[in-house]
């Protein structure tokens, strides 16, 4: 059964302690509510990039944990992500998906091979460190505290839900300009 | 063109004036024109050397890069400048991400100033920048290498993207 995807992200933002979250589309905004705290880096205007900002940023600073909060749609706009991040092989860079198998915020028109796709597979196949994939919100909330203890990087498939009240027209109400400035300010020179 | 043909630029010299401005990581899809530079970084202590599969990616590691506090510079071709357009309007002009790139002109024939090229995917180059208005110099020779620097800060202190163009495959 597919997770609630509010819950997935209140369960990741209990175990976040330090760690930079670059959500994206969908999760921007729930995440800035349930998770005020902490560093958070928003991908908006340029889709499919969650990943590769958050290896960037995982690269940039290997005493954090870095944590990409995906989206299928976006995910596979820019799969050769999988790629990459897995030859960067960054061990603190945590790649969660959320699988809703549509683009919510055009309309939620279905993604190519909607009813198939297997992302968790296609990270194993690139080379991933450890690969997870839940679909049920229990055994995540079991589960979720080992593979954000494993090393990375580590890819997460959450099967879920639509995201309830997807932000209206499109517009993302959260600053990537801003919010990446302060990141800067917050988090110094690379170590 | 200039009163002399274009030349081509040693690897260590751009190597060194990447050192001097502080670039700590370079990222790129590899670009045939510059194989050579890319060679000397694969062995360089001082500076890593990160390979993406699309030049969308490389736009936004170096962006989390530069978040991060570290000092990335991008080494791309052309034709990955014009794949990824988007990810340069998205994070280097809205975005205001530093965002400084040298950029092979593969394929530009030495005897013609890249606008007047044969080949589409030199002679869209510059107009291309031009329209985002993005700074730039073609590198033509060692002489110009000093252009690096001074793109590299104006990318810096204007918090946008500028660029480099490699005229010549590099030596």
């Amino acid at each position: 059964m597919p997770i609630q995807p509010l819950a997935a992200l209140r369960a990741i933002a209990e175990l976040r302690a330090a760690a930079i979250v670059v959500p994206t589309m969908t999760a921007v905004e729930p995440w800035h509510r349930l998770s005020p705290e902490g560093i958070t880096v928003p991908c908006i205007g340029f889709m499919g990039g969650a990943s590769s900002l958050g290896l960037g940023l995982a690269l940039a600073q290997p005493q954090r944990k870095v944590i990409v909060l995906d989206g299928d749609g976006s995910l596979c706009m820019q799969l050769g992500v999988l790629a990459t991040n897995a030859g960067a092989a960054a061990p603190n860079l945590y790649h969660v998906v959320l699988k809703n198998r549509v683009y919510q915020v055009s309309g939620s028109q279905p993604i190519p091979a909607a009813d198939r796709i297997d992302f968790a597979a296609m990270a194993r196949g690139a080379g991933y460190a450890a690969v997870y994939a839940f679909d049920d919100l229990e055994d995540l909330r079991v589960r979720l505290p080992e593979a954000l203890a494993a090393t990375g990087p580590v890819f997460i498939e959450l099967t879920t839900e639509e995201m309830p009240d997807p932000p209206k027209g499109g517009v993302i109400a959260a600053s990537f300009p801003a919010e990446a400035a302060a990141a800067r300010a917050a988090l110094g020179p690379s170590s | 063109m200039s009163q002399h043909p274009p030349q081509s630029i040693p690897a260590s010299m751009i190597v060194e004036a990447l050192r001097v401005e502080g670039v700590r990581t370079v990222v790129t899809v590899p670009d045939t024109h510059q194989r050579t530079v890319l060679e000397l970084l694969a062995t360089d202590a001082g500076i890593r050397l990160i390979t993406c599969a699309t030049e969308d990616e490389a736009t936004a590691v170096a962006a989390g890069l530069w978040i991060g506090g570290d000092e990335p510079a991008l080494l791309i071709q052309h034709a990955g400048l014009y794949a990824s357009v988007n990810t340069l309007r998205g994070v280097a002009i809205d975005g205001q991400i530093p965002m400084f790139y040298l950029i092979g002109l593969l394929s530009r024939e030495p005897d013609r100033v890249p606008r007047d090229s044969q080949r589409s995917m030199v002679r869209y180059c510059e107009p291309l920048l031009d329209v985002f208005s993005v700074p730039y110099a073609l590198l033509e020779g060692p002489e110009d290498v000093a252009q690096i620097g001074e793109l590299f800060r104006r990318s810096r202190a204007k918090r946008g993207p500028a660029a480099a163009l490699i005229g010549m495959p590099t030596a």
